[in-house]
């Protein structure tokens, strides 16, 4: 139970996918228009990558090192457009609202990034756990970023007005130098933070 | 030469499980997904020609050379069109417009009724910028064209208040404006040559 808890929690602050990896950066960038996007390709991210952690624990012993890029490749995209078809196909509802995320997830290098450093050598409930913690992580970052860029360039959160009719929206916010500005200051902002923690820590030693 | 075979061996078993899983779960969820889309097309029909109550398409071929006749600049621009039907009594049609947007194809859902008036327009899908062009989905931009007649082309406006026929643009987004009108107007086209 702790390892699962502690994997689960590594993903979300201390290994973050977007801040601390640095994985991930093109839908990333692409999707964080709004923040309602951020968090449906965060949350959809975050099934895939569960999915395809425990696929490839469990096949873990099969899989030969040398050829094992295309085994996680093939395994994965299999894996991503099988669920976008059942989705299709049974819950429309919420292929409607996910959907357009499931292709960009394929090419999405968090995915594979997590299949070759932590789902080939450790067991199933730690990959399952892997995956859900930076599935949660990627989300929380979308989903900060995506509400950053909606408040400056839409004046809403989530779809709701904050600032009033009398603030003239950035619109650049919402286009792509938007996305390069917000996840650098944002990430600047974090690592002054975190250095200061450490110094501090460091002092009180 | 015995590992390159026991590699290739393990990669076909994983590529053969796959496409077999693939096929597998093409092959249940074929038809449903064929009926979702249709069952979507068909209310978004009735989205735009609420007066129908069923619909018959138009044929192909029939529809791109009444396209060509009516003088719309590419007729391809024109997909499909449907004949609204209440009853055995026709209300009106809809158009499947394809115009170039600013970032790509849009596709756009044209209805207008027998009586030369255009009862709705839907923005369906695209490819334009979010905040800006994206924003010719919102219910304000769309909801212009409802009421608008057949009788002369529409016209795009950037400012000022718009008279009979004309739109107000999308701010920023002139182009996405322009060529969600231009699909519109080629539907009127296609339907005043179609009740000539």
């Amino acid at each position: 139970m702790k390892s699962f808890l502690k994997n689960l929690w590594n993903g979300i602050i201390p290994e973050n996918p977007t801040f601390r990896l640095v994985l991930g950066m093109c839908p990333t960038l692409a999707v964080t228009t709004a923040a309602i996007n951020g968090l449906g390709m965060g949350l959809t991210t975050m099934l895939v990558l569960i999915g395809s952690n425990v696929m490839i624990s469990l096949l873990r012993n099969f899989i030969p090192d040398k050829v094992r890029i295309p085994a996680y490749v093939v395994i994965i995209a299999s894996f991503t457009t099988i669920v976008g078809m059942l989705l299709q196909a049974y819950v429309p509802s919420l292929y409607e609202s996910l959907g357009i995320y499931i292709p960009l997830i394929v090419v999405n290098c968090i995915i594979l990034a997590r299949a070759e450093a932590f789902a080939s050598k450790n067991g199933v409930l730690d990959s399952f756990a892997d995956g859900m913690g930076m599935g949660l992580g990627f989300t929380l970052s979308l989903t900060v970023l995506g509400s950053v860029r909606e408040l400056f360039g839409a004046g809403s959160i989530f779809g709701i007005q904050i600032l009033g009719a009398g603030y003239e929206p950035a619109l650049i916010m919402i286009l792509p130098p938007g996305a390069f500005l917000t996840l650098g200051l944002l990430m600047g902002l974090l690592n002054k933070v975190s250095n200061k923690r450490e110094e501090r820590s460091r002092v009180n030693d | 030469m015995r590992e390159i075979a026991n590699l290739a061996l393990k990669l076909f078993v994983i590529t053969a499980v796959a496409a077999l899983s693939l096929a597998f779960t093409n092959s249940i969820t074929t038809d449903r997904i064929a009926e979702q889309t249709a069952m979507e097309n068909e209310s978004a029909r009735q989205g735009v020609l609420s007066q129908a109550e069923s619909f018959e398409q138009v044929d192909q071929s029939e529809l791109q050379s009444i396209a060509r006749e009516a003088g719309v600049e590419n007729p391809e621009m024109i997909n499909e069109a449907f004949k609204g039907l209440k009853g055995s009594e026709t209300v009106g049609y809809t158009y499947k417009v394809l115009p170039k947007g600013y970032g790509g194809e849009i596709t756009l859902l044209v209805g207008i009724s027998t009586d030369g008036e255009i009862a709705g327009v839907e923005v369906v899908s695209h490819s334009e910028t979010p905040g800006l062009g994206a924003k010719a989905q919102e219910e304000t931009f769309q909801g212009q064209f409802t009421g608008m007649t057949t009788e002369s082309p529409l016209t795009v406006i950037k400012s000022g208040s718009p008279g009979e026929n004309e739109v107000q643009a999308i701010t920023g987004s002139t182009i996405t404006t322009q060529a969600v009108t231009d699909g519109v107007n080629a539907a009127v086209d296609v339907f005043n040559e179609m009740n000539k």
